[in-house]
């Protein structure tokens, strides 16, 4: 590490730095602000008309509204399931992968390659195979399940699973990966000393692989929380927030309430509100994993 | 025996749907209804000819390119000078830079929409593509500081100190020995924050409304809220989106996975 010795020295350091501070200042921490500044103004969102201060009175009526305390029971369900399936079903095939037996390599793209897709495209391309005349109707009926076929994201009953279920295929794809690299890093020995005591593959993965693997899993999930606080693009694609807006999150309420109803202050304190969420889970996650190692 | 089982149940949920869109972006919309699973009659190319010049998914390929590629040319720029300073450089304020520009990872997007386009109609910076790449730019810098500097950090100062002992200024150091060093990370960095933008549709939403302008991912909804019944020509335009980030993964697959347990291990 150089000391930065003089004043001439500081200004040439400073000149690195110009460029990339400006962007990030005019772009994050000035945004930042006017996130906090609007969420506690009414604003139509017209240039020119006043921005009136009121205070709290929109996280008020956030939490009063019904839509928003729908929006967070469906976020708050659809970061259970995908806890639920994304990191198990990406271990189990982390595992099988990392076998390496012949053809590995498709069965890994495979996987993985919806994880690049943009979202616009895999809400689109499943749009197509949930919609009532689409090609999973399609199919049921001609395997005799037709009473099982239902307009899949129009229906009350359905709608929300079906976006929870390609949330989930689209990021099985991504845990594998990290869980695959985690794998890599456990020394064969260990496998090889376990296999001379007898254990079988089954003992071997839940006494070897899962402890070896904690950190990483931990992280996985703590990714997989915040990741799906910030779904947003499936839901715009595939139902805008519909039927009667059952499968809002709080980002396409947010979206909608600024931009499609003008509540500009409302939307914004959703949106301070969606950070906070992603802070205290972050922090609440990562105290209870401190607290676990002590 | 069970482990293979799972994987090949598995890879047909995933290979599954992506056939069907592949098979039926080339069948007519008859075909598409009565035969979805069959292979095409007759293969219709001409529904990507639709698709790229009829529902413009051409031009919106084409400043898709643009925007990504300029995002991460403007961002390796400004993202390893600040590295190369925080890597190399002593000073009361590195430690708090480095922080500062970290606690950027934390915000969603989400967060800054509505000032985002409270400035983008106090500036008339509707279509401006220029303003859109800057504001990708923002978004991506703490993770391409974050791993420029701790790459940078690991590379031996020994060559920086013969050319200091050459007489080369901080910013030859800098551009000539530091950069082709980094050029590892800087790869990943590229790919990964290409992808970012190419795959973004929130803030094209918010920045543009003109047809000539829109990139791909956006174009793609447009093209779906025009003509949502002509199921061929959107099937190949759905293929037509996801076709670049499918040819990098093939091109770089290691590249694109490290990046992305790079990006994991920031979290």
């Amino acid at each position: 590490m150089r000391k930065i010795k003089n004043k001439k020295d500081g200004t040439k350091i400073l000149m690195f730095l110009i460029p990339a501070l400006v962007i990030y200042i005019l772009f994050m921490v000035i945004p930042m602000i006017g996130a906090v500044f609007f969420s506690a103004s009414e604003w139509s969102g017209i240039k020119g008309t006043p921005i009136d201060f009121v205070g709290f009175k929109n996280y008020i009526s956030v939490f009063q509204s019904s839509a928003f305390i729908l929006s967070l029971k469906n976020m708050g369900r659809m970061v259970f399931f995908s806890v639920l399936f994304h990191t198990p079903i990406a271990l189990l095939l982390a595992v099988a992968i990392n076998a390496k037996f012949r053809g590995y390599r498709f069965f890994k793209a495979v996987f993985f390659v919806p994880t690049i897709f943009p979202l616009t495209a895999v809400g689109l391309l499943w749009y197509f195979i949930f919609m009532p005349n689409g090609s999973l109707n399609h199919l049921l009926s001609t395997i005799g399940l037709d009473s099982l076929a239902t307009s899949w994201l129009i229906n009350p009953g359905t709608a929300i699973n079906t976006i929870i279920f390609v949330n989930i295929w689209a990021g099985i794809g991504y845990y594998m990966v990290i869980l695959l690299a985690g794998l890599t890093t456990i020394p064969n020995e260990v496998y090889e000393a376990a296999a001379i005591d007898g254990a079988s593959s089954f003992k071997k993965f839940f006494h070897v692989t899962i402890p070896m693997l904690k950190p990483i899993i931990s992280m996985c999930i703590l990714m997989d929380i915040i990741g799906t606080i910030k779904v947003f693009d499936l839901i715009f694609v595939m139902t805008e927030g519909g039927p009667n807006g059952l499968t809002n999150l709080p980002t396409t309420l947010m979206y909608y309430e600024a931009f499609r109803y003008d509540n500009y202050g409302v939307g914004s304190a959703i949106g301070v509100i969606i950070l906070l969420i992603a802070l205290v889970l972050t922090l609440g996650s990562k105290w209870i994993m401190r607290k676990k190692e002590a | 025996m069970g482990v293979y089982i799972f994987l090949i149940v598995m890879a047909l949920v995933f290979v599954g749907p992506m056939v069907f869109t592949l098979l039926s972006s080339m069948k007519g919309n008859v075909e598409i209804f009565d035969n979805p699973f069959g292979l095409p009659e007759k293969f219709l190319i001409s529904n990507y000819v639709t698709a790229w010049k009829e529902a413009n998914m051409g031009t919106y390929f084409v400043n898709s390119i643009l925007i990504s590629v300029s995002t991460v040319a403007i961002l390796i720029v400004v993202s390893s000078m600040v590295a190369y300073v925080l890597a190399r450089f002593d000073f009361k304020l590195n430690k708090f830079l480095g922080i500062f520009f970290l606690l950027g990872m934390m915000i969603p997007m989400h967060t800054i929409l509505v000032p985002v386009a409270y400035i983008i109609g106090s500036f008339n910076l509707k279509n401006n593509i220029f303003a859109l790449i800057l504001l990708y730019v923002a978004f991506s810098l703490p993770f391409s500081i974050f791993v420029l500097t701790s790459f940078m950090k690991g590379i031996n100062a020994s060559l920086e100190e013969a050319a200091i002992i050459d007489g080369a200024g901080y910013f030859q150091i800098y551009s000539r020995v530091m950069l082709p060093l980094t050029v590892p990370a800087i790869s990943t960095v590229s790919i990964f924050n290409f992808l970012g933008a190419w795959n973004n549709v929130l803030f094209p939403l918010l920045f543009i409304n003109n047809n000539k302008l829109k990139p791909i991912s956006l174009g793609l909804l447009n093209f779906n809220g025009e003509r949502g019944s002509e199921y061929g020509p959107l099937m190949a335009a759905i293929i037509i989106t996801v076709f670049v980030p499918f040819v990098i993964y093939l091109l770089f697959q290691e590249k694109v996975e490290s990046g992305l347990a790079a990006g994991a291990i920031k979290g």
